[in-house]
């Protein structure tokens, strides 16, 4: 096995059974130590143009070079640990933003603050065969959006740029 | 003339005609040029296409924007769809984290992903299943009203379902039909294409990156870069049928692949290896041609303490800039690399390759305890170019884009409020601007626009074709 | 050929080039597929009558003898040092147009540019012995050369001459450098208000951040517009994927990417603004782009995006983070790309993996995370897919993986190499790259993606130009200058 680490440690009894997915780029020419990011055990690997040229090898009580950045349990329903768990997964630095969702981000507003129709759900169109009105009317379909508008322009949130 | 030869008229004197133009002849040329191109004011002057309706039968960036070019510069453009799905860009979305949400009729959660956005400014969004033979007639009265098309199928499809070129020029002997896809005729013909597709298959991405010995692998344009770029020549392509047409009335069809757009753009790249059977390869952030003149990392961010991982980690770049030789004495005096200049005077010697390497470690070295913007400010000083490497934050407060309009905010009819970078950015014209009015609709949102208000179709036919996912 | 045993002596890299030329080693090393092997690709998805319908119809070799869709129109184009302007006023010149290129009598710098200021590789003129840089002759393209001194009293008069007949001028001067000359658009309008003119720079001939000249006169070239408007920022791998200072920096495109998109979108504009002077109005205009504001169209969203939510577009390496699957990765033998994102060719492509490698098809389909499309491009979603469908890859070369992948009709391709591109049985079928012989001998060029059309293909007819090789047909033409007249100012610097 290689570019996954298969962890199959008995822990508790049980067999770990996560897998550790090892980036191509990082890994595909790369030797030194990682860790399962479930159970913690280490291994050494040495891989030559993604392929696992020694390893993995346990390595007990020795500290990793590098964690994997995502690992995920398929007996389990696929439960996962995103990049950056402290101690399981390496942080991944380059990112949009110092926040990582992974999911829609619901947006009201701008970075200027004026409305933005970035959230869900929405009502439900009227229009024949998907006929889209012009506007968006947001003071009849977003009253509570309109008001916080409303609240943010007097508290002086809502600028030109 | 005046009737009078002595009487001295101001139109017959070469030169201004009047206090205006007089006034607009003396004014320095910046102020003249902020006159002129007016960003802002774009909707007082006349659309450039005025009257030119195309057909956008289109899906991803790559064919949409042929059309969206088009639909800047005023033409109206009809954006064909698949009932329901839509375009499949509607789903892409950068990490899966930003969506515009539009009102819905079948599914509340799925909103339409950012992927979507700039590639069809100022459509008008029509649903059409053509698989249905009902449908192709509908089609076909479209076609009849229409200047031309871009449809983007599989070679062949649009021939089984009767609505390619050799059947439309029947019907319209003016239209201009494009196919545009990845290869074309030919034994690949069938492969499927995508931006990405172009880059590594035409060697874009064999020329880009770090080489090897830096550490680096061949690497991707962060953009869809050549899905954009055809786009364009397609655009082009199309206008300058259109000037035929002008002349004969007849249309044609164009067969464009996008594989092939940076193979165009690759300037030596081929010449070199024809005559030398030299491969081009990987030169990093250097310039294989001009040296110095490519960019250095500086040891310290701008910004240590910033929130934004980008700010925080990245503003360490600058490109440095000094070829001719004045200039590179000067870099090197700044610099204190006076040995450099001295070994490598002209400038055919500083641009191999061996010296490049050495020349750039010298400046990174020298950066090392500088942040980005001390070493763009002692370069600059000193009268040498440089520019930090920007970030998307910095281009969006940059005050030069913003007083050109090049960057602004749009109030997007049915979206609000959206920081607009295209339409405006690709070109200003003092009489007939491109400009953006919306960025995109819904699948099939002017259904009846076009379907009664266009084709005079009743609206109860418009709602049993609904019904039954014909639209 | 290929397999005659020849005696030869290689004791530096001078000695090599003679043996590279296409004398020796002609383009394509191998022939592309016959057509009948082609209509064969056609009948299998039961094209072939369509097929043979755009061979007959679209053929890139029958394109020489049809109509020019700019016949007639003239174009002036008058810069240095950019692509930009001279792509524009290339494809005005593939597509028929006139073209005249002024250079200063000292000609153009791009001309003397070459790879790593190697002389070896530049081109001499057959008849004047003149060399020229490869750069500057490929993107020379059906142009006429004269030369001017446009900083001349005389040389602007003879500027305006010929300016009354341009339908288009294309200034590729720094800013306000033609105004202040007294010949730029204010005043060419004056004299022909039916001139479209368009200057084409790197961030603008105005505004506080538009182009520079360095105190010593440098120009401000290409990169600096991809510098300065992010793509740069935003391209390459990040530091999670290799070292910063290894590779994993922001990277800028091998190309003057910019300039060529400032040039096409040039060529756009100027085209609307003919058609809107020859359709209604009968009046030219003034045109500004630059590289660094056109590439925003370029950018995707990523400036929409910082707007949204202040997300600031980081390096994704050879991974789009807007797509899963698209993207390329490490194989046997170089890189693969692979892309399908909705659902029909996600599982296809799925379907191709787990052939070879079953565990595939398990940990991706699976995952009930990964079943929804806009889910899938998640980050860690990326890495996981990534992880897997490169340890398929490690064990197969780009060839094998391209094969396996389009028998699953999924649009893949590798990473190719110049070397590659040009013997790639679709690119040599078509052709995508032609020879074209030109005053500086054969030359492999790259074709036009405009050439394949029924009516007017745009087309490569000549490359290169010597310095001046047209001065006195153009100044006889457009300025009644006869021969002696052209070498008295030739003379005195005029020309």
């Amino acid at each position: 096995m290689a570019d996954v680490i298969w962890c199959k440690k008995v822990v508790g009894g049980k067999p770990c059974e996560t897998v550790n997915y090892l980036d191509p780029y990082c890994f595909w020419n790369w030797e030194g130590k990682t860790n399962c990011a479930e159970c913690g055990t280490v291994y050494y690997i040495h891989m030559i143009q993604g392929h696992m040229y020694r390893g993995p090898d346990e390595k007990p009580g020795e500290k990793p070079d590098l964690s994997p950045l995502y690992a995920d349990k398929p007996l389990e329903g696929y439960r996962n640990y995103y990049p950056g768990v402290k101690g399981r997964t390496r942080p991944y630095e380059c990112l949009p933003r110092h926040i990582y969702l992974g999911k829609a981000d619901m947006v009201k507003f701008s970075i200027r603050g004026k409305p933005v129709r970035g959230w869900r759900p929405q009502p439900p169109s009227a229009g024949l065969a998907g006929q889209f009105p012009y506007k968006w009317d947001i003071k009849k379909l977003s009253p509570e959006v309109w008001a916080e508008y409303q609240e943010k322009k007097k508290k002086g949130e809502v600028k030109e740029w | 003339m005046a009737k009078d030869p002595r009487e001295t008229r101001i139109e017959d004197l070469p030169g201004p005609k009047s206090k205006g133009e007089l006034e607009e002849m003396k004014m320095p040329y910046e102020e003249y040029c902020r006159k002129a191109f007016d960003p802002g004011n774009e909707w007082a002057k006349p659309e450039a296409l005025k009257g030119v309706r195309w057909l956008s039968c289109t899906m991803y960036i790559f064919t949409p924007h042929s059309a969206a070019n088009l639909a800047e510069l005023g033409a109206d453009v009809i954006k064909i769809e698949i009932p329901r799905m839509g375009d499949a860009m509607r789903h892409t979305s950068p990490f899966n984290e930003a969506y515009l949400y539009p009102l819905h009729d079948t599914r509340p959660m799925t909103g339409t992903g950012f992927g979507f956005t700039n590639a069809n400014s100022n459509e008008t969004f029509l649903s059409m299943d053509y698989h249905i033979p009902e449908m192709v007639d509908v089609f076909y009265q479209l076609v009849k009203m229409s200047d031309g098309l871009t449809e983007l199928y599989r070679p062949g499809t649009f021939d089984r379902w009767k609505m390619s070129y050799r059947y439309l020029q029947e019907i319209n002997p003016r239209f201009i039909y494009v196919w545009g896809g990845g290869f074309g005729y030919g034994p690949k013909v069938f492969g499927g294409s995508y931006d990405i597709l172009g880059q590594a298959h035409a060697g874009l991405a064999s020329i880009t990156g770090m080489h090897e010995y830096m550490g680096g692998h061949c690497t991707k344009h962060s953009n869809w870069c050549i899905d954009w770029m055809s786009g364009t020549l397609i655009s082009y392509g199309v206008l300058a049928s259109i000037h035929w047409r002008r002349k004969t009335g007849l249309g044609t069809m164009i067969e464009f692949s996008q594989v092939q757009t940076p193979s165009r753009i690759s300037g030596y790249t081929f010449p070199l290896y024809g005559r030398f059977g030299i491969v081009r390869q990987r030169w990093g952030n250097w310039d294989t041609q001009l040296c110095v003149h490519g960019i250095i990392l500086c040891g310290k961010s701008d910004f240590p303490d910033a929130q934004n991982p980008q700010d925080k980690h990245d503003a360490r770049y600058v490109m440095v800039s000094a070829f001719n030789d004045p200039d590179f004495k000067e870099l090197c005096d700044i610099t204190g690399l006076k040995d450099l200049y001295g070994g490598y005077k002209a400038h055919k010697e500083r641009a191999d390759a061996r010296p490049q390497v050495e020349i750039y470690t010298a400046l990174e070295k020298w950066a090392a305890d500088k942040t980005r913007t001390q070493v763009v400010k002692i370069l600059t000083d000193a009268g040498i170019l440089a520019a930090p490497v920007m970030n998307d934050r910095e281009v969006y407060e940059c005050e030069h884009y913003r007083e050109r309009g090049t960057i602004r905010w749009l109030d997007d009819p049915l979206y609000g409020d959206i920081l607009l970078q295209s339409g405006h950015s690709v070109g200003m014209m003092t009489k007939t601007p491109r400009r953006t009015n919306w960025i995109w609709r819904p699948v099939g949102a002017d259904n009846v626009k076009v379907y009664r208000d266009l084709l005079g179709i009743p609206l109860s036919k418009i709602e049993e074709w609904y019904n039954k996912a014909w639209i | 050929m290929a397999n005659e045993k020849r005696e030869v002596e290689i004791k530096s890299r001078a000695d090599t080039l003679p043996l590279m030329s296409p004398e020796v080693r002609p383009w394509p090393i191998t022939p592309p597929p016959p057509p009948e092997e082609v209509m064969k690709v056609y009948e299998k998805r039961k094209a072939g009558e369509f097929g043979k319908w755009c061979e007959d119809n679209l053929r890139f070799e029958k394109g020489f003898g049809k109509a020019e869709a700019l016949q007639g129109f003239k174009v002036l184009d008058i810069g240095l040092w950019r692509m930009g302007h001279k792509f524009a006023s290339s494809l005005l010149g593939e597509a028929g147009a006139e073209v005249i290129c002024i250079e200063p009598p000292g000609g153009d710098p791009m001309r003397k540019l070459t790879p790593f200021g190697r002389e070896e590789y530049m081109l001499a003129d057959k008849e004047t012995g003149e060399k020229c840089g490869l750069d500057f002759i490929s993107e020379m393209v059906n142009k006429h050369s004269v030369t001017l001194n446009i900083e001349t009293e005389e040389g602007q008069e003879l500027f305006k001459k010929l300016a009354k007949h341009a339908d288009v001028i294309v200034d590729g001067h720094l800013p306000g450098y033609m105004d202040n000359l007294g010949v730029g658009y204010r005043q060419i309008s004056r004299i022909n208000p039916r001139a479209v003119y368009c200057w084409v720079g790197v961030r603008g001939s105005w505004g506080p951040y538009k182009d520079r000249v360095s105190k010593h006169g440098q120009w401000e070239l290409e990169p600096f517009a991809q510098c300065t408007n992010s793509f740069v920022h935003n391209t390459g791998f990040p530091q999670d994927q290799l070292p910063r200072g290894k590779g994993g920096d922001p990277t800028r495109s091998g190309l003057w990417i910019n300039d060529y998109c400032a040039g096409e979108q040039a060529g756009v504009n100027i085209l609307a603004a003919l058609y809107w002077r020859d359709q209604f109005s009968g009046e030219g205009q003034f045109i500004e782009v630059t590289g660094a504001e056109s590439y925003f169209d370029i950018l995707d969203f990523d400036l929409s995006w910082y707007g949204f939510n202040a997300s600031i577009k980081a390096r994704t390496g050879g991974w789009d983070p807007n797509l899963n699957q698209y993207e390329w990765n490490p194989c046997r033998d170089g890189y693969m790309m692979i892309g399908g994102q909705s659902d029909r060719l996600w599982y296809r492509i799925g379907m191709c993996i787990e052939r070879d490698y079953p565990q595939f098809g398990r940990l991706i389909h699976e995952d009930p995370f990964l079943k929804e499309v806009g889910a899938r491009n998640a980050l860690h979603a990326l890495i996981k897919t990534y992880t897997l469908t490169t340890r398929w890859l490690r064990d197969i070369n780009r060839v094998e993986a391209e094969e396996k992948l389009m028998d699953y009709e999924i649009a893949a391709g590798p990473v190719l190499y110049t070397d590659e591109v040009a013997e790639f049985p679709h690119f040599k079928y078509r052709p995508w790259v032609y020879t074209c012989e030109t005053d500086y001998g054969t030359i492999l060029y790259p074709t036009p993606p405009n050439a394949f059309q029924i009516k007017t293909p745009h087309r490569v007819k000549w490359m290169g130009r010597a310095l001046g090789k047209d001065n006195n047909e153009v100044y006889q033409r457009y300025a009644g200058l006869g021969p002696t007249k052209v070498d008295e100012l030739q003379e005195k610097g005029v020309i």
